[in-house]
């Protein structure tokens, strides 16, 4: 009897696990980028299930295909990524090979951030000797903080469309972040005052969204066209341009390759800074607020001795 | 473990793929092994991507037949070039194939000096990725790859033509290197042969395609289960039978040789 009472209790409980998980995860949303893994985490809290594709150290252009990426797609209800051709070479490959209706490009599961930002760097006439300009414009919106909030509302209503029955916590949850966000802003804008007019030299065209936040000025990028490695002329060039009009930091992409910034610093002296670029490019930057913390640290120091 | 990837409607189109691949890479790994020549795989792939970066500068669609046509074109162009080094310069073909291997990797860069989008096609064409392969996709490679075997084994291409052998060659590999990319393609061509080559006949052959079929399928249950890149575990995987095969076989053959 007693047995039988304990069996009992075990089902109950388990039943009620079961039961709790069901609810627990209401949602089961595919990131592309970990920015977008902690937005989602921000709104949906413990009703959704998020998972992101690639790392802060991974550069979000391409992709290894593993058996997994296909699993996880296949079952969502939706997948949340920057859009603007950034993740092109790979996302429609994985959404064709899933086959999962709910995702389909322009239905309700299909989320692009890039949508819901003014897009800068689209380009006024398309000419492939420009370099790898893309026709969308530059999808790095994630290195501007006022970006964030627009997409956190947009994509509040999309999952509330999906998921009505919590879309009141919803949000409450956007509320809630909206409140934390502003404040972070007010924070940072006085934090980044000393940033102001900054002249910085890039490796890639990856920070025009930081540039126009803070209005760094940017004396030179090592790519000269984008996507295309710096030729010995442009290299020179730039050189010469550091000797009349002297950048302050040269800054590179944690999940970017190091070595040409590392070589312009050499020549000229000039400080190199390594940024996040999103969440997990570097340690300290563990969500949303931590990464901008993170980023606007790291050049603060190289103005502040 | 990720059982949940363990799932033969993503793994069953890749598995295809590489038995397709594998159907004209081991045979015509033999004669690769026979003649010398490993690298010519690599050599007429990056040849192929030449004619891909060509299409692009004539402004086609990446995904038109138009630029099947240009890579096709361009590998047969190098394959003539490369039947021709052999007849006239025999006993250099192998460094002369490594040679045609940096040139035209290195033409690919100078071409592509201001077109990094064209880059993006070459890559696609070089690291083509198994997974990523549909069912609708594997039509084109299975009527090439049953041309091909036909052709090979009616003329008996190896023992035949010599010039045959590098046009059937080069047609497969731009066909194949698109789906699954050059490190699977080398490795069906060169691993299966490889490791059997103590074997003798029809036995070396069926040895040979099993060798390379476990390797795809082991591979790909190993890539999902561990959740990594498919391409590079299938490659490992195929390594490793390879070896055990050779370390088993290869010697009980080997000391029976030496017996008679």
């Amino acid at each position: 009897m007693i047995l039988l009472n304990k069996l009992r209790n075990k089902l109950v409980i388990g039943a009620l696990i079961m039961a709790s998980q069901g609810a627990m995860a209401n949602l089961n949303i595919f990131t592309c980028e970990p920015e977008w893994e902690s937005l989602v985490k921000e709104i949906g809290g413990d009703k959704v299930e998020v998972f992101s594709a690639t790392t802060g150290l991974q550069d979000p252009h391409h992709i290894q295909a593993r058996p997994s990426l296909i699993a996880k797609v296949r079952k969502v209800d939706m997948v949340v990524c920057t859009g603007a051709e950034l993740e092109i070479g790979w996302l429609p490959l994985l959404i064709r090979r899933a086959a999962n209706p709910k995702i389909q490009e322009a239905g309700p599961g299909y989320f692009m951030a890039t949508q819901y930002a003014r897009i800068l760097g689209r380009p006024k006439t398309l000419d492939r000797s420009q370099g790898d300009v893309h026709a969308a414009g530059n999808p790095h919106i994630q290195t501007n903080p006022k970006n964030i909030l627009p997409v956190a509302k947009a994509l509040t209503v999309r999952m509330t469309a999906l998921d009505p029955e919590n879309g009141q916590l919803y949000q409450n949850n956007l509320d809630d972040f909206e409140q934390r966000w502003k404040q972070a802003l007010d924070g940072w804008k006085k934090l980044t005052q000393p940033l102001k007019n900054l002249p910085i030299v890039v490796y890639h065209a990856s920070w025009i969204y930081l540039e126009d936040y803070l209005k760094l000025e940017r004396v030179d990028s090592l790519e000269d066209k984008p996507g295309v490695p710096p030729t010995s002329g442009h290299l020179a060039e730039i050189l010469n341009k550091m000797k009349t009009h002297p950048a302050k930091v040269i800054i590179y992409a944690a999940y970017q390759d190091g070595r040409p910034a590392q070589w312009l610093s050499e020549q000229t002296g000039i400080p190199l800074v390594k940024l996040p670029f999103t969440i997990g490019g570097t340690d300290e930057a563990k969500d949303l607020f931590s990464l901008y913390d993170d980023t606007f640290n790291r050049l603060l120091k190289t103005v502040t001795p | 473990m990720n059982w949940e990837a363990l799932d033969l409607s993503i793994l069953g189109p890749a598995f295809l793929a590489g038995l397709l691949v594998l159907s004209t890479h081991v045979p015509l790994g033999r004669t690769v092994l026979q003649r010398g020549i490993i690298f010519i795989d690599l050599a007429i792939a990056q040849i192929a991507g030449l004619g891909v970066i060509a299409a692009d500068n004539f402004g086609w669609e990446a995904e038109g037949w138009q630029v099947q046509i240009s890579a096709v074109t361009a590998a047969l162009l190098g394959a003539i070039l490369l039947h021709w080094t052999e007849r006239r310069f025999e006993k250099i073909q192998e460094p002369l194939i490594g040679i045609s291997f940096v040139l035209a990797a290195t033409m690919g860069l100078i071409m592509l000096a201001n077109n990094p989008h064209g880059g993006e096609h070459l890559k696609e064409l070089l690291v083509g990725q198994i997974l990523w392969v549909s069912y609708a996709q594997l039509w084109p490679l299975a009527i090439v790859s049953a041309a091909v075997l036909a052709v090979w084994f009616y003329f008996d291409v190896p023992k035949l033509h010599r010039l045959g052998f590098y046009v059937l060659f080069a047609i497969t590999v731009t066909a194949s290197v698109q789906l699954v990319g050059v490190y699977l393609v080398f490795a069906s061509l060169i691993i299966p042969a490889l490791t059997t080559r103590m074997s003798l006949g029809h036995k070396r052959l069926l040895f040979a395609y099993l060798i390379g079929a476990l390797g795809y399928a082991i591979g790909l249950a190993a890539s999902a289960l561990l959740d990594l890149p498919s391409g590079a575990v299938i490659v490992w995987t195929m390594a490793i039978l390879g070896i055990l095969y050779a370390l088993i076989f290869g010697i009980n053959s080997q000391q029976t040789e030496v017996k008679h």
